[in-house]
């Protein structure tokens, strides 16, 4: 592991030296930000009409009935808190974009910069390279998924109404964020990887792997139309799934890394 | 001591090399030369454990290099590619620290350090590589390639671009590197520095044209010559010459340049002749063609 770490420090100071790589991912972090505040605080101020009055949000508010830790909510707070939660998992998502980019460019980027083949001709092994690769998108990432977790409780605790930041402590919360969000990020970032080191052109790369984000986006959308309810065998499930498929993916990232093709063919 | 047997490497129905063989001991300096396309820089990665040979096998001392042995070995082999391939982002000095954890050196910073002084760079570590000069960049690139003190060095066209006192600092690197026993392979299309460095050049183009010294290769397609200077015109010793069984001789104003089989032996006797016939000789000196003229003749008869 310690060539990984050497690698790995390398992918660092790299993306230190270009942060503008990550501009992306902060400014879509920010805009998904905004948006649960607008309609939870600033629609209801300006319309003068408090969310808990409107019919559109009755499900939100017998699901949090149904909750003991959120049952004493005001009946605003827990509109609020159960719009809080389903923009948990967009903001989530977002930071991977950023990391998307790094991760599409990581091997079809050394090649076109020349700096491939000596990099080859160490002793680095398929999997030490593929795993400096995703873990150098991957952990940027998981910062960003971290600030961008922290900055959103706190706004939420400063502009919402008392106690609806307790939705966002929850189990399922914090599992989707620092687990099924991790694990999504690095199955995409994987996938990015893979095709990275099989295609000429990042931009390939960075679209397909942007395709695994659509199952978390597809949760999103179930949760906010209340058809699903995240519970924590669901999140359990869902994890192990995960890290099969990651473990998977680094495996097919393996055998499909042909250093042949690869130092031969590409141009 | 490197070796490659009956080296075979096809693309598809192109074969880029084919069947080649040689076996090289520390301490020498062996050339690769050929046209673009000739198999050189296959040879090389086949060689470094890059890509893998059709068939044949490279030896590195007891050890076949495979698949398996690959990511061991090359940490005994030092690959210098076509281009420096630095990350342009990263200082020099980052630039050489990640390799030198790559190879796994114990205290990667010192050995870094040591590196930027034995090239010269001390005073450019902190510099982005994208800021180099090409001559720079190839500097820090050999030193990359040096870090973890390789027994086998491939160096892919070490000078190309490089402007005249860099490339000669190169070529002086790579007399040092000699006389540290390490084995060194050359691929270049520079003939004039084949036959500065070289002890040995196989001549390439898919297969084996040739492979020898550059001497025996001179004598081996030319034969051996000597050129004598004399003071009178060069014309009227010629029959003195044919008399002694000389029958090739070339007139070149004032000076004669015979062909010999030996000219060790056979000078003294001519000298000798022509001095008795009186000739005032001003120079001896053993003719030798140019490389160049080898190659070209190799490869238009390949």
């Amino acid at each position: 592991m310690s060539r990984t770490r050497a690698l790995l420090a390398k992918e660092v100071a790299d993306l230190r030296r270009n942060p503008a790589l990550f501009v992306p991912a902060i400014l879509a972090g920010t805009l998904s930000m905004i948006l649960p505040f607008v309609i939870a605080v600033v629609v209801p101020v300006l319309a003068g009409e408090r969310l808990s009055e409107s019919s559109d949000f009755e499900i939100a508010l017998e699901m949090y009935r149904d909750h003991p830790a959120l049952r004493a909510l005001d009946p605003e707070a827990a509109v609020q808190a159960w719009i809080f939660q389903q923009f948990l998992v967009l903001l989530v998502l977002t930071p991977v974009t950023g990391a998307m980019s790094v991760a599409a460019a990581s091997i079809v980027g050394e090649k076109h910069a020349r700096t491939l083949e000596p990099l080859l001709a160490t002793p680095l092994t398929t999997f030490e390279l593929l795993a400096a690769k995703v873990l150098g998108a991957f952990l940027p990432a998981l910062a960003l998924t971290t600030a961008t977790f922290g900055v959103y409780l706190l706004g939420v605790v400063v502009l919402a109404e008392p106690g609806a930041f307790r939705a966002l402590l929850l189990p399922p919360s914090l599992a989707v964020t620092f687990l099924l969000g991790p694990l999504v990020s690095l199955a995409a970032l994987q996938l990015a990887v893979c095709v990275s080191s099989r295609v000429n052109d990042a931009r390939s790369a960075q679209q397909i792997g942007a395709l695994v984000v659509l199952p978390l986006t597809a949760l999103f959308i179930l949760q906010i139309t209340g058809m699903l309810r995240l519970t924590m065998p669901m999140v359990g499930a869902a994890a192990l799934v995960l890290v099969v498929l990651n473990v998977g993916l680094m495996l097919l990232g393996i055998s499909l890394f042909d250093r042949e093709s690869i130092l031969t063919r590409w141009k | 001591m490197l070796a490659a047997s009956h080296l075979t490497r096809r693309f598809g129905d192109r074969v880029a090399v084919d069947d080649l063989s040689f076996t090289l001991a520390p301490g020498e300096i062996f050339a690769l030369l050929g046209p673009n396309g000739a198999g050189k820089t296959t040879t090389l990665r086949m060689l470094a454990g890059l890509i893998e040979p059709s068939s044949g096998s490279v030896r590195l001392g007891t050890d076949v290099l495979t698949p398996q042995t690959a990511p061991r070995l090359r940490g005994r082999i030092g690959f210098l590619t076509e281009m420096p391939g630095l990350w342009d982002r990263l200082t020099v000095r980052q630039n050489l620290v990640v390799y030198a954890r790559l190879h796994g050196l114990p205290e990667p910073a010192r050995v870094v350090d040591e590196a930027l002084e034995t090239f010269g760079l001390r005073d450019r570590g902190r510099d982005l590589a994208a800021e180099l000069s090409k001559g720079l960049r190839q500097r820090v690139a050999l030193a990359r390639t040096l870090l973890h003190r390789p027994e086998v060095l491939l160096l892919d066209e070490p000078t190309a671009g490089l402007d005249p006192e860099s490339a000669r600092d190169v070529r002086d690197l790579v007399r040092r590197l000699r006389s540290e026993q390490r084995t060194i392979v050359i691929s270049t299309h520079n003939l004039d520095e084949v036959e500065r460095l070289a002890d040995r050049v196989a001549v390439m183009r898919g297969r084996l044209v040739a492979l020898d010294t550059p001497a025996a290769l001179h004598t081996r397609l030319f034969g051996a010559r000597v050129r004598i200077g004399v003071r009178q015109p060069a014309e009227t010793f010629v029959d003195v010459l044919a008399r002694a069984g000389l029958s090739d001789v070339q007139v070149q104003d004032r000076a004669l340049s015979i062909a010999v089989d030996d000219d060790e032996s056979a000078t003294p006797a001519i000298v000798r002749r022509l001095v008795d016939a009186g000739a005032d000789i001003v120079s001896v000196v053993r003719e030798q063609a140019r490389l160049e003229d080898v190659y070209l003749h190799l490869l238009g008869r390949s």
